[in-house]
């Protein structure tokens, strides 16, 4: 891996003996485009906000690029935030907002201008220099948050939920923006946000958050198919999680013993651990006949079935007396009523062996 | 209209009545032409405003109350600010208490604070003068600008000035360049606030100033020989002044705040 840009080193954050962030060790490296991802109260905005000098950690060490600036206030640090609420400044025009932290820095006019309108280019808003900040759509402000970040040439440029407030076309539209600019000035992108989705679709690497801890991280893939711990597993999207016990060892899998028959798992454990087997909606299938290499899931019963466009969405209830809930997708033409009672399969590399 | 609604018009009617037309007949005689401020009202003329500004006493008492009501504005409006900006930026330890201090002279009548100073400037050898009639007004606004723009200070303006800090802004260069551009309704707003009271404020004025003196003292020196249509012009100009600004400063804070 590149050497890392920030670093932090057992990190915490305490408000008033509530923790908000535990012992966080984290590397990103030069170019990285980093998704802290959690649901609220996990911690990521407060990395955030540490990262950018405007939360002090309680306990650890910060370092960006090999120096150490924990006790750094925000200006003298080589970030560059576009905050969640856009915090542009309202009694100035595009250009002046853009050029702000070039002033800051004595860069002379004239190539402050030039500048600022480099990089509105970037932005895709070209021609809107001049105009004043109460002329321009949420989409628009969201551009020039992000040029007068870009504009000081941070080292990390720090991005809160930027995209929240954005309706739901145009927050797609700006998530390929944000990789395409990332690609284009090459600067470490840290990226705070809720939505799984979004994190998948931009990230390099996401950082799974939850209670102040990173629960799981790594490229959005590995994430969302292999995750590390049953809440990465269960936040990365639609999931059945179930309850096993390890029975045997065979090779690279593990049998595991669940409600739905005994299933080889890719991992190892124990003889006799409790753990737990994910098997995402995708891969629980309900055309056993089509698919080689499957194995037996058990059997269930439609409960609903609706419609998706790409797909069908089947919730069943499977197993012993039916006390499983599944849910499964099948092909969009397929029919398939409530109340059909359908084998399900699954394959062994699809399943993921849990903990906790 | 509904029949029943005739007693609450008339209510409201009367209570208007009551209240405007002390300024209503002021405004009109000042106007008078002819030499009793009291009717019959003779017709329209402006002879007693040509006096007014012919009257060197009154020019200079005016000049005096521009000075004072600017100056001790100016003074309690920054003084107002950087309480307000530390109180909600930086509240820290003991800021409630900090915040009942800062407002508690409202409670106090004028001619308390009035005599209070007197004291103290004797006390410290310069006695009557329009810097204690400065000082006295700068003690009674300075709560009224502090809390007029503490209130205009909001969560949105504090990432803002963060958003300034970020991208490499001296805490002082934030406050020159995004914070008082920001505010600068409510700064506005407050100045004029301070400067409409001290513009009309008579107790302390009254009570700590000797030779120079401001309008509403002049005023009431000029009632003490009786009614005359003088002070008629110059009770309307003071009012019309007030009124002004006061127009101003609702202009200023009603201004929808800009989103963004």
């Amino acid at each position: 891996m590149a050497e890392s840009v920030v670093s932090l080193r057992g990190v915490s954050k305490s408000y008033e003996g509530a923790t908000a962030v535990s012992q966080v060790d984290l590397d990103i490296a030069a170019g990285e485009f980093v998704v802290l991802l959690g649901p609220s109260g996990s911690g990521k905005t407060t990395v955030l906000s540490m990262i950018g000098g405007f939360t002090a950690p309680t306990t650890g060490q910060l370092f960006i690029d090999g120096a150490d600036v924990t006790e750094t206030p925000p200006a003298q640090r080589p970030t560059a935030t576009v905050f969640q609420d856009y915090a542009l400044f309202p009694h100035m025009s595009v250009r002046s907002n853009v050029g702000f932290g070039l002033a800051m820095r004595k860069v002379p006019r004239a190539e402050r201008s030039r500048r600022a309108d480099e990089v509105l280019r970037l932005v895709g808003l070209e021609g809107f220099g001049s105009r004043g900040i109460h002329q321009l759509s949420g989409g628009q402000r969201q551009r020039v948050a992000l040029a007068r970040a870009i504009a000081v040439e941070p080292k990390v440029l720090l991005l809160d939920e930027p995209l929240g407030a954005l309706d739901l076309s145009l927050r797609r539209q700006m998530q390929d923006e944000l990789v395409r600019i990332q690609k284009s000035v090459g600067t470490t992108f840290v990226h705070v946000t809720h939505d799984q989705e979004e994190a998948m679709s931009i990230a390099d690497r996401i950082v799974v958050m939850n209670k102040g801890c990173i629960e799981d991280m790594g490229p959005p893939s590995r994430i969302y198919l292999r995750p590390a711990t049953l809440f990465a597993a269960t936040f990365m999207g639609e999931s059945n999680i179930l309850a096993g016990e390890a029975v045997e060892a065979a090779g690279e899998c593990t049998w595991i013993k669940t409600a739905l028959g005994t299933l080889p798992v890719p991992g190892r454990a124990a003889m006799g651990e409790a753990v737990k087997v994910l098997a995402r909606p995708e891969h629980v299938h309900v055309d056993i006949g089509a698919d080689v290499g499957a194995i037996a899931f058990g059997q269930g019963t439609v409960t609903e079935a609706m419609f998706q466009g790409t797909h069908l969405r089947l919730r069943l209830n499977a197993g012993p007396q039916g006390a499983v809930p599944i849910t499964a997708r099948a092909a969009a033409d397929q029919s398939v009523t409530v109340g059909d009672s359908l084998p399900l399969s699954v394959r062994s590399q699809n399943l993921v062996l849990l903990r906790g | 209209m509904k029949p029943r609604d005739i007693p609450a018009l008339l209510y409201v009617a009367l209570a208007v009545i009551f209240i405007f037309l002390p300024v209503v007949v002021l405004v009109q005689f000042s106007f008078q032409d002819g030499l009793a401020p009291v009717p019959p009202f003779k017709g329209f003329s402006l002879r007693w405003y040509d006096k007014m500004f012919a009257d060197r006493k009154l020019m200079e008492a005016l000049g005096n109350s521009v000075l004072v009501g600017g100056l001790s504005s100016l003074i309690a409006t920054a003084l107002g600010f950087l309480a307000a900006f530390k109180l909600a930026r930086r509240p820290g330890r003991g800021a409630p208490q900090m915040q009942f201090l800062l407002m508690a002279p409202i409670t106090v009548s004028y001619i308390i604070i009035a005599l209070g100073l007197l004291i103290v400037f004797n006390g410290l050898g310069f006695g009557k003068s329009l810097l204690a009639v400065g000082v006295g007004h700068v003690v009674i606004n300075l709560p009224l600008c502090f809390a007029v723009i503490y209130s205009q200070m909001g969560e949105h303006q504090a990432n803002v000035e963060r958003a300034a800090l970020d991208l490499g802004a001296s805490e002082f260069k934030a406050l020159i360049y995004v914070t008082v551009p920001m505010l600068w309704p409510a700064l506005l707003a407050a100045f004029f606030i301070a400067f409409t009271l001290s513009w009309d404020e008579f107790v302390i004025a009254q009570l700590l100033s000797k030779f120079d003196v401001t309008l509403p003292v002049v005023i009431f020196s000029l009632l003490r020989t009786g009614l005359n249509p003088v002070t008629n012009a110059v009770g309307t100009f003071v009012f019309a002044v007030s009124i002004g600004l006061v127009v101003l400063v609702e202009l200023l804070l009603a201004r929808r705040p800009r989103d963004g």
